[in-house]
């Protein structure tokens, strides 16, 4: 489970986050909605202990992410495929990030098969694909088999097949019992994989609900348009 | 803290650059190896009177400033290769972040240094072989160790001073070029302020308190006890910016 309570972030006299608070249970895919600048990735980065909050706190599995003493066996994390060192071999990114929680290099074998990546395991991460770094972005969150997955914006650069690979993931981690946030602009997508949606915009919470209360009169789309009216930057 | 340990090992030597840091430091050492054997040869053919005028063939004291300019870039790469959100995403606890990388940095410098300067006085003493002083500046290797110490010392304390600053800046070019600054820039200005502040100034400069340390300087300005003392405070001063940044600032 993931609680974020009161949640404020500040830049100088610009607000990021505004007091948001809501729930992501285990068990469900639930989508993070917003506008762009609505405040989505800094949320999770105050999850993750990346960002200091203003103010409020974010718990994951009860406890404050950067008090985990592995946090790879409790929490696995995709916010940002090109930040790694792109000189490095896929095999090695693994590797290392395997050692810093002491996961067996085994599993790093393991997963690169898993996610598609067995064949350039030895390339270095400039030369793959923007599809294949996303892969090994979902690689590296698996790494630890954590409880609780955290994706931001996790189909960027993957083609149809890969849509379908990382939807049916998702759903299967959900059906295991995980909890699964997944932030994402693509409304049809989300339509497709969240069980439920939390949505924000300027920082603030504007609705948590069950998809189907989202999409029962129309499409999610349209319901996430009339939600956001008007909140953008 | 041991995995975190591992993890920052298996880093460094998965990417290229601090084996080109290695292979510039080897160069060096030959370049010095081959500056000494020009020398001795040059001594050689020189008569005896004039044999005395000569300098040091000891190419260890040349390469030191190269080896603590490349330890202090690998302690700056350590700091600022790996991008932060990757990085703090695997290993949160940022002190032990910062523990795990400075021991690596200065277990890495220690090495590397005390082999690069085995190397490059092994290298020496057999070209110089045995020649009287001034060409050969020692009688045995007993007499080079407080030279090999205080410059081992130096080299650590120069890769401390690269992940410290690394840390602090954020950026790997900036932190080299303050390095730069640090051991040739600062010491080229000192010796032309005026006096007496051009001794106390060049007597606090990185690649002079490594002399002093040696206590191999007549009148300096620093005993080696307050050499190594200030030598502590550089890496204080850099370590602890970079500890505050790491500590404080969003990743």
């Amino acid at each position: 489970m993931i609680e974020v309570r009161n949640l404020t972030k500040r830049y100088g006299d610009t607000t990021a986050v505004d007091d948001l608070s809501f729930t992501v249970q285990p068990g469900l895919v639930t989508g993070f909605l917003g506008p762009n600048g609505a405040g989505k990735s800094t949320t999770m980065r105050m999850i993750v202990g990346l960002d200091r909050p203003t103010r409020g706190e974010a718990l994951v599995g009860g406890r404050r992410y950067d008090r985990l003493d592995q946090p790879l066996r409790h929490v696995g994390v995709l916010l940002d495929p090109g930040a790694v060192h792109h000189g490095r071999k896929a095999l090695d990114h693994l590797r290392w990030l395997a050692a810093s929680n002491g996961i067996s290099q085994q599993r790093v074998v393991e997963l690169l098969e898993q996610v598609g990546l067995g064949g350039v395991r030895n390339k270095r991460i400039r030369a793959l694909s923007l599809g294949m770094k996303q892969r090994l972005g979902v690689a590296a969150a698996l790494l630890g088999d954590p409880q609780i997955l955290m994706f931001d914006e996790p189909v960027n650069g993957l083609d149809p097949e890969g849509v379908r690979w990382i939807r049916d993931l998702m759903r299967g981690l959900a059906e295991e019992g995980r909890t699964v946030f997944v932030s994402s602009h693509l409304m049809s997508e989300m339509a497709l994989t969240a069980d439920e949606v939390v949505i924000v915009a300027r920082g603030q919470l504007v609705k948590q609900t069950p998809m189907e209360a989202l999409t029962e009169n129309g499409s999610l789309e349209d319901a996430y348009l009339e939600l956001t009216s008007g909140r953008g930057l | 803290m041991t995995n975190a340990f591992a993890a920052e090992w298996l880093k460094l030597r998965t990417v290229r650059a601090p084996y080109g840091l290695l292979v510039a430091i080897g160069l060096m050492i030959a370049f010095g190896a081959t500056i000494s054997w020009l020398m001795v040869q040059d001594y050689d053919t020189t008569p005896a009177s004039e044999q005395a005028r000569f300098a040091s063939a000891d190419a260890s004291v040349v390469i030191n400033p190269v080896i603590q300019f490349c330890v202090a870039a690998l302690g700056a790469l350590v700091a600022t290769s790996d991008p932060r959100l990757t990085a703090l995403t695997a290993v949160p606890d940022r002190k032990r972040l910062l523990a795990a990388k400075s021991a690596l940095v200065a277990t890495t410098s220690v090495v590397v240094g005390a082999v690069a300067l085995a190397l490059s006085i092994g290298a020496s003493r057999l070209i110089m072989g045995d020649r009287p002083a001034p060409i050969t500046p020692w009688e045995s290797l007993g007499d080079v160790l407080p030279w090999f110490g205080a410059a081992v010392l130096s080299i650590v304390v120069t890769g401390l001073i690269g992940l410290g600053l690394g840390l602090a800046l954020r950026s790997t070019a900036v932190a080299i070029v303050v390095v730069g600054v640090l051991l040739w820039g600062l010491p080229a200005i000192t010796p032309m302020l005026p006096e007496p502040w051009n001794m106390d100034a060049s007597g606090v400069m990185v690649p002079y308190l490594v002399y002093e340390v040696a206590g191999v300087v007549e009148d300096a300005p620093l005993s080696p006890v307050a050499a190594v003392a200030a030598l502590i405070i550089y890496v204080l001063v850099t370590l602890g910016t970079g500890m505050v940044t790491l500590l404080r600032r969003d990743a």
